[in-house]
């Protein structure tokens, strides 16, 4: 073991001659295979870079760019029947793709530590469990020190009353204090290379804010070396010093973060970053704007064509929602009574004009989907009015329901689940129409042949099954599907949060385009702060069931008012590299849930009208 | 848990009162147990004296409810056949059916788990492909032919094992048992692995499927990137997220080998349960039948809450006080 390493420092030592110091790990090109249909398939393709000690590196890209399998190819934790590991993983000198398996597990976990996001703890074993497992593994402790060991790792994560939470599972804690739990374990062995596989996608931005601000504390403390795989560009000018750009398995660009970001070499990194909206970008107009579009072969952008007022504001509002207000029963005890009640959202109020996009955003369980989904009446609300062009949806019986239902329709998150994978993409646009018996199958199949150009897609896909079209296309789908109705509002449910960067400035780009066309109203429902700047006429946000903040969207942005919305505008990653090295103070707050007592009585609410149209809730 | 456990004893007592009624009113349905008591020749008056001893002049509401009097009381009638309580001839037989049903669960789990564990971990070594295609056989042989087979090739060309009884038996709390001796070990052979092969295949198959679905979980991506052992990946890391089902089945089928081994039992000779109420029924024992048919209720009850503890031990995001409920 000794001569090997030894050996393999002199032959290090060996290569011309080398001005900066050795890096703690060195990808020497790296190549990556799968068996696929029985044929190797190159899914990472010469891929080198270096990581110093104490450096970060991000490695960025969109789904499919191997940014994962560059991290599980480095830990070699790839399945070794069916994948394919070339060239060199150097750590400190020493080359981990030929080392004995042994030796390997050795270092996994103890050298290099990896987290993954925060649901990746097994559900059936106690936090401690995990800790104690780890420490036990490589540092050979016994269970009483180990134990002793894994509450002091999980002080130093900040998690409260470790002495309690410690025998508790993964889940009964937060996403936040999920991951706060493998950080700590990443900690155990005190590793020379921490690798984090987006181990903030899943969060909330505030919750995402404190753990980028841990890892960055942590890092300074240990000194070791960070590689942050993301697709967030935020994230990347908030953790990194060095960047590395893949794209389809290769390497495009790599560089200090700052001049990445700043002045990209590459028209693969300029179209990416072209597609990541800026928060405070917007301030000097009140409407969206769409996003520039890159020519991949020269890399220069075309400016977006502007975006026309609109907005109709002599007319009646096309959906207005008064004083509306859902809660779900909580059950337990003995009997199976109500415990306690959800307030998921608590007399909420509202307009939206004919061709205007009202923006909900909050963090998660603010009510904001169960808001949208009152107003389909998807769920039914316990009081308030939804009134549709003049008529209250709430009193509505089925047959009348069914026929609002044409003027509202949603488009979902996630276009994998909500396409059914039975049914051809022409199946599935004809079919409301013709449920709704608005026209002869042969009008149906005319209007959505046209709905797919409109949308960008080619008319004859619609003989095709969606597991034939790739997420962005099917979220177009979606789209062209619930266009099929002629609706008037459209309530877009994270509609393009599951989406790559590009991908989802092209859908933002088409919403903006079909608003235009046919005057349709959005009430677009999203956690994501910078992408409701670009779309929105006007952002109402949303905490605890309650609308705390509602106005125009300039006014949100640029005057913020209730310390929540300023708290939400904070945590959002900009794309701005001087963030590196600041350090923020974020308190370890959790985000608290709208459960309540049955006895509970909502407060009367104050408002406080800031500038017309920008009203805030008084904070008492 | 204990409201939960309340609820539950609630559930099964309102089982068994539904039980004790269909048992009745079936086994009256069947036939008179008087013709087939007494010999053909006997008098009227004879049969008049052994009607009314055994109650069947009384109407039958009113037999249902002494019955039910005396099942408060601990006495669950006297076998016609026996002369002794219902109960007690039951208990005598039941020591040999347990330990045939848990030896055969016990076969079962030690061949079938890792057999399970190797399938789904090389679902396409030829070894994992030979035991699926093993596992169909399990499935659809006729246990009663495989019986035949097992003492056609152990005990007869071989002469390895003893094809019938129970062999040598030693007395612990009361009750004579063979898996205490080696001779009785040897008698137990053959018939607990005639009734395992079926559940070998079944629990082998459950695992399998269960290992195929957690092995690409991230948990388990995370644990091998902390640097576990293999080992210790699939014995503590996948096998407790896959036993779930594997518990919920065994439960059920320890259930049914106590309860319907009767075909393994009468082919091996094996004086349990299962031969007991094959033999009541043909001489129409009423009160063996009903006895036997409650004891089996109360068997699978006891079972059942077996199973949900376990669930609570095995998943802790189970809540029994949420179940049942959903």
């Amino acid at each position: 073991m000794m001569t090997i390493q030894t050996l393999d420092r002199t032959r290090q030592g060996e290569t011309p001659a080398q001005t900066a110091p050795a890096p703690l790990l060195a990808v020497r090109n790296l190549r990556t295979s799968f068996v696929q249909r029985g044929r190797w398939t190159s899914v990472l393709d010469d891929v080198s870079f270096d990581i110093a000690a104490g450096e970060t590196l991000a490695v960025v890209g969109e789904s499919g760019s191997g940014k994962s399998v560059t991290a599980m190819s480095i830990m070699r934790l790839l399945p070794p029947k069916t994948s394919r590991v070339e060239g060199q993983v150097l750590l400190q000198g020493q080359d981990l793709l030929t080392l004995p398996d042994d030796a390997m597990r050795r270092i996994r976990g103890n050298e290099i530590a990896m987290i993954f996001q925060e649901t990746s703890l097994n559900p059936v074993y106690t936090i401690g469990f995990h800790i104690i497992e780890t420490l036990r593994q490589h540092r050979g402790l016994n269970e009483t020190q180990a134990r002793a060991e894994a509450l002091r790792l999980m002080d130093r994560v900040r998690i409260p009353s470790a002495g309690r939470r410690i025998d508790e599972y993964a889940h009964q804690f937060s996403g936040g204090m999920r991951q706060r739990i493998m950080i700590a374990i990443a900690l155990a062995c005190q590793p020379k290379l921490l690798i984090a596989d987006e181990p903030t996608t899943a969060l909330d931005v505030t919750i995402q804010a404190q753990i980028l601000q841990l890892i960055k504390e942590l890092q300074a403390d240990e000194g070791m070396s960070v590689m942050f795989i993301t697709h967030d560009m935020g994230v990347v000018a908030e953790t990194s010093d060095r960047t590395v750009v893949l794209y389809h398995g290769r390497k495009v660009e790599e560089g200090p973060t700052s001049r990445v970001l700043l002045s990209p070499h590459e028209a693969y990194t300029r179209k990416l970053l072209a597609a990541v909206p800026r928060l405070g970008e917007m301030s000097d107009s009140p409407l969206p704007a769409r996003f520039a579009e890159v020519d991949m072969a020269t890399g220069n952008s075309t400016a977006p064509r502007p975006v026309v007022d609109t907005v109709d504001h002599a007319a009646a509002p096309v959906l207005s929602v008064q004083n509306l207000t859902t809660r779900f029963d909580v059950r337990g005890g003995t009997l199976g009574g109500v415990t306690a009640r959800v307030h998921a959202v608590e007399d909420v109020s509202f307009d939206i004009h004919a061709g205007e996009t009202l923006s909900l955003v909050g963090e998660s369980g603010c009510g904001k989907s169960t808001t949208g989904r009152s107003i389909m009446r998807l769920v039914n609300p316990v009081s308030g009015r939804i009134m549709v062009g003049g008529r209250d949806m709430a009193g509505l019986g089925h047959r009348d329901l069914r026929a609002m239902r044409r003027k509202v329709q949603m488009i979902f998150q996630d276009p994998v689940s909500s396409l059914n994978a039975r049914m051809t993409v022409g199946d599935a646009l004809t079919e409301p129409f013709v449920v709704h018996r608005l026209g002869s199958r042969r009008a149906a199949r005319d209007k959505a042949a046209a709905l797919l150009q409109k949308v960008g897609l080619d008319a004859d896909m619609a003989s095709r099954f969606p597991h034939e079209f790739s997420g962005g296309q099917r979220q177009r789908i979606s789209i062209a599907r619930a266009l099929m109705l002629d609706p008037q509002i459209i309530v877009a449910d994270e509609s393009v949060s599951a989406l790559d960067v590009s991908v989802k400035a092209q859908v933002i780009n088409l919403l903006l385009d079909l608003q235009e066309s046919f005057k349709v109203s959005y009430l677009f429902i999203s956690h994501d702060m910078a992408v409701v700047e670009r779309v929105s006429h006007r952002v109402a946000v949303m905490y605890l069931g309650e609308i705390v903040e509602i106005g125009p969207r300039q006014a949100i942005f640029d005057n913020p008012q209730h310390s929540y919305t300023r708290r939400l505008i904070e945590a959002v990653p900009v794309v701005d590299p001087a963030r590196r090295h600041q350090t923020r103070q974020i308190p370890a707050e959790e985000i608290r849930s709208p459960v309540r007592q049955l006895d509970y009585t909502p407060p009367t609410r104050q408002w406080r009208t800031v500038a017309p149209g920008h009203f805030v809730m008084d904070e008492g | 848990m204990i409201s939960w456990f309340g609820s539950r004893l609630i559930q099964a007592l309102l089982v068994m009162l539904a039980m004790t009624v269909i048992v009745f009113i079936g086994v009256n349905v069947v036939g008179d147990p008087v013709a087939i008591l007494i010999p053909p020749d006997a008098t009227a008056a004879e049969r008049l004296r052994v009607v009314q001893a055994f109650g069947l002049d009384r109407p039958l509401w009113e037999q249902y409810f002494s019955f039910l009097n005396g099942v408060l009381h601990g006495d669950l009638g006297r076998s016609y056949v026996y002369n002794q309580p219902a109960l007690q001839v039951i208990l005598q037989r039941l020591p040999a059916t347990m330990e045939l049903a848990a030896s055969a669960m016990l076969v079962a789990i030690v061949i079938g788990i890792p057999l399970g564990l190797y399938a789904g971990l090389r679902p396409d070594s030829p070894l994992a492909k030979l035991f699926m295609a093993g596992s169909v056989l399990g499935f659809s042989l006729p246990t009663f032919w495989v019986g035949l087979m097992l003492i056609m090739i152990f005990s007869v060309n071989l002469g390895w094992l003893p094809a019938s009884g129970r062999g040598e038996t030693v007395e612990l709390f009361g009750m004579r048992w063979s898996f205490l001796t080696l001779d009785g070990l040897s008698h137990l052979a053959l018939p607990a692995l005639n009734l395992a092969l079926f559940k070998i295949a079944l629990v082998m198959r459950l695992v399998r499927a269960g290992v195929r679905e957690v092995l690409p979980q991230d948990y388990i991506r995370y644990a091998r990137a902390r640097g576990l052992r293999e080992g210790r990946v699939i014995w503590v890391h996948v096998l407790k997220n896959i036993l779930i089902p594997v518990v919920t089945i065994i439960g059920l089928e320890f259930g049914s080998v106590i309860a319907f081994s009767i075909v393994t039992e009468t082919i091996f000779a094996w004086p349990g349960m299962g031969k007991l109420i094959i033999d009541s029924i043909n001489v129409l024992d009423r009160p063996v039948m009903v006895a036997y048919l409650m004891m089996i209720v109360v068997i699978f009850v006891v079972i059942n809450l077996l199973v949900d503890l376990a669930y609570t031990l095995l998943d802790p995001r189970v809540r029994l006080a949420a179940r049942g409920k959903s």
